[in-house]
């Protein structure tokens, strides 16, 4: 009587457990379910090894704050004049001699850089030019509820314009302030890398300008490239590391003050 | 089965079909297939106009202008860098020349005194001391300013 029972028992909880499985599997096999489980884990779209990978390189020590490429760029990707708008700028740093550090940036520095600080209170100075750091794990991408921007199959951060709904999650995201709200589309702007010169063979606008070749563009995957040869020769340094973002515009010559 | 639960779970698979069907349809062509955005997007992005054609196209034309620049200082200086084309890329540059009057202002962008620039290579000009303000390219040539015209 009692063997029965824990016979009987047994035997459902086998049923039971075998059901359990079996309907986990069949789940998962579903694919018109794959909507409501979300499981997905495809390889990276930026994993294609035939397809170019880019980057840029910035040499702070050669840049001299002529402001030519936010200038470019602005000419070149349509961006509205008013000063708050920008895909690429030049901030100009100053470290005085008590320590302070004043960071400016003047209609992001298009018509050349001037120091308001008196040269006897300067310690150092130096110019950074900004722009998408075009991270391979992009807070814009994860933070957009549409799927609007995206990290192109070679590597750049791209928006679609058609479908973004301008909610500025991803300007918010961007721990680089590199995206703005474009008031003429009203829809997120930012940085391109000028994908359409850049899929034709030019390079952006912003590299074709630079008058002292501080801004390097290139493939990564291209190991003859003037930016891969730039980065083997100099020790170089991405924006806020400590992020993990794993960005592809690399610094030479970056001080800690720069943030 | 009891009837409640059969209602339970045809409704269920009616709200997933129904939901599964939607989705089809809202679901923009090329949705999804390199990631979770439209890949028709990437050929947008490629479709717009280049302003900037690169030197190139500029000495095709103008190519002892680009020859005396190159020759020198300003190599490294492209001719857009100062001409920057206010024209549409498909229109005839011949069209609207884009001029440049070389003055303090425009030549002060790369070299007026700023300290963050002096170690780099640019000359850097108190352009008060400097021949009082006058006006550069009354003294350098705009292509080679390395030369004096008089």
């Amino acid at each position: 009587m009692g063997t029965d029972r824990i016979k009987n028992n047994r035997r459902k909880f086998f049923k039971t457990s075998a059901a359990l499985i079996g309907g986990t599997i069949a789940y998962s096999l579903i694919k018109p379910l794959e909507v409501i489980s979300q499981v997905e884990d495809k390889p990276k779209t930026t994993d294609n090894k035939e397809l170019p990978l880019w980057g840029m390189a910035v040499d702070i020590e050669s840049c001299v704050g002529c402001g030519k490429c936010a200038e470019a760029c602005k000419i070149e990707n349509n961006v509205p004049e008013e000063p708050f708008y920008f895909r690429t700028w030049v901030e100009q740093y100053t470290v005085k001699n008590d320590g302070e550090v004043k960071i400016e940036s003047p209609n992001g520095g298009i018509g050349g850089l001037k120091q308001s600080v008196p040269d006897e209170d300067i310690f150092k100075s130096f110019m950074v030019p900004k722009l998408c750091n075009h991270c391979s794990e992009a807070p814009c991408v994860q933070a957009c509820p549409v799927g609007a921007t995206y990290i192109s199959p070679d590597g750049v951060v791209l928006v679609d314009d058609s479908y973004c709904i301008g909610c500025s999650y991803c300007i918010n995201a961007c721990p680089y302030g590199a995206r703005f709200m474009n008031p003429i589309t009203e829809v997120a702007d930012k940085c391109t890398f000028c994908y359409h010169r850049i899929s034709e063979g030019l390079v952006p606008a912003c590299v074709e300008v630079c008058p002292t070749d501080a801004r390097i563009f290139g493939n990564l995957r291209d190991k003859k490239s003037d930016l891969v040869k730039f980065l083997q020769k100099n020790p170089t340094q991405v924006l806020k590391p400590h992020l993990n973002t794993h960005s592809r515009v690399f610094y030479n010559g970056l001080s800690s003050e720069v943030r | 089965m009891p009837k409640i639960i059969f209602r339970l779970f045809l409704s269920f698979v009616l709200f997933v079909s129904i939901f599964v069907l939607i989705q089809r349809f809202l679901t923009p062509d090329s949705f999804g297939k390199y990631g979770h955005y439209r890949a028709y997007s990437i050929d947008d992005n490629k479709a717009r106009v280049s302003y900037y054609k690169g030197e190139e196209k500029c000495a095709s034309c103008h190519e002892d202008i680009f020859d005396l620049k190159d020759s020198d200082l300003h190599s490294e200086v492209k001719c857009e860098s100062c001409h920057a084309p206010k024209i549409d890329a498909n229109t005839d540059c011949e069209v609207m020349p884009p001029i440049v009057e070389g003055t303090i202002d425009f030549c002060g962008t790369c070299h007026a005194i700023n300290l963050g620039r002096l170690k780099k290579g640019a000359p850097q000009l108190n352009f008060k001391e400097h021949k009082e303000g006058q006006n550069c390219i009354e003294c350098h040539n705009a292509h080679a300013p390395w030369e004096l015209t008089e």
